[in-house]
């Protein structure tokens, strides 16, 4: 009988965070993502274009995406999301480290499956010596600012902002002109 | 033979960016978060129709956009026919889950595949009609029209 127990058991247990070569001395907290790592290295913050392609004339410009130099293997990670829940990706928060030593705290995916390597959820960021952690929480603080209208309606981002808005209008929810009710009603 | 060696000491200093290898292809623009981590369900779920709402909600938000090629491969999208704006910017914005033909030039870096698209050259619109097989991912990405 412990036989087809133990293996019902263990199928049971909640899935521990799996550790990672950057994992020890984290305090990241798990979004229970499958291929998560927890992990805390120090990096460079790089512009993405210029890192990559020598495009740098822009550098750290607003609306790039920014990367993460790892100090430890000189690897190039990259900051796909903050640690906001709600669609919002990292650049905005990473911004104000660009070309500096800081030291991050998140999640890394590492999902061979899909092909997702140095792929990384900041959750915390902070220059190179110093006490404060920064919480990479301020994707919709600068949306508001860019958005004082849209950000004064009730309800989240997504729903609200104007961009998103258009498009929805445009194409439909599905992306393929169906109506509002249409839409709703083939996809219950 | 003073000259040769200077010019070549003087090219070899220089910091060498990789040309990139010259690439043509076809795939979907797709939100890289949600295809990688798994947050919303499996990859099949997370492209088409299914999940066009929310590619929309990613590129908006910042969130960095791939190509998914046919063969499965993943392109993280640096820019689009010189628009640099790769977070959050409005050329990758309007091509939210569209298929597209792509010429351009790819760049490997540390596991992952970077593009950059010199031109669209065909945008196929979208044509991945993933809802009749997930219906809409995330559930609430359609809000009850009835309120």
């Amino acid at each position: 009988m412990w036989k087809y127990l133990i293996p019902l058991a263990l199928l049971a247990s909640p899935a521990s965070a799996q550790e990672g070569p950057f994992s020890e001395g984290s305090e990241a907290r798990s979004w229970n993502l499958a291929w998560e790592e927890p992990a805390r290295f120090e990096a460079t913050v790089v512009d993405m274009l210029c890192e990559v392609v020598g495009d740098c004339a822009n550098e750290c410009g607003a609306g790039r995406q920014l990367g993460l130099l790892r100090a430890a293997d000189g690897v190039l990670t990259y900051p796909n999301k903050n640690n906001q829940g709600i669609f919002t990706g990292a650049a905005v928060d990473v911004a104000p480290f660009c070309g500096m030593e800081v030291e991050v705290d998140g999640l890394m995916i590492e999902d061979e499956f899909v092909g997702a390597t140095n792929v990384y959820l900041v959750q915390m960021i902070r220059e190179v010596g110093a006490e404060e952690w920064v919480a990479a929480n301020g994707w919709t603080d600068a949306w508001a600012e860019e958005f004082p209208e849209a950000a004064a309606q009730d309800g989240r981002w997504y729903r609200n902002d104007p961009r998103v808005l258009g498009l929805i209008e445009s194409r439909g929810y599905l992306g393929t002109g169906e109506t509002w009710q249409e839409a709703w009603e083939i996809t219950r | 033979m003073r000259f040769w060696l200077t010019a070549a000491l003087c090219v070899a200093g220089v910091p060498a960016f990789a040309q990139g290898e010259e690439v043509t292809l076809r795939g979907e623009l797709i939100d890289t978060w949600c295809y990688f981590s798994g947050v919303m369900g499996g990859p099949d779920a997370v492209q088409g129709t299914a999940h066009h709402t929310c590619a929309i909600w990613c590129s908006a938000g910042g969130i960095p956009v791939g190509l998914l090629a046919e063969d499965g491969t993943v392109y993280m999208i640096l820019s689009i026919n010189g628009d640099d704006q790769n977070a959050g910017g409005q050329s990758q914005l309007d091509l939210a889950a569209h298929e597209v033909t792509a010429a351009g030039r790819v760049f490997a870096r540390d596991g992952l595949n970077y593009l950059v698209i010199d031109e669209i050259v065909e945008d196929h619109g979208i044509t991945n009609i993933t809802h009749s097989d997930f219906g809409v991912v995330p559930g609430f990405a359609i809000p009850n029209p009835e309120g």
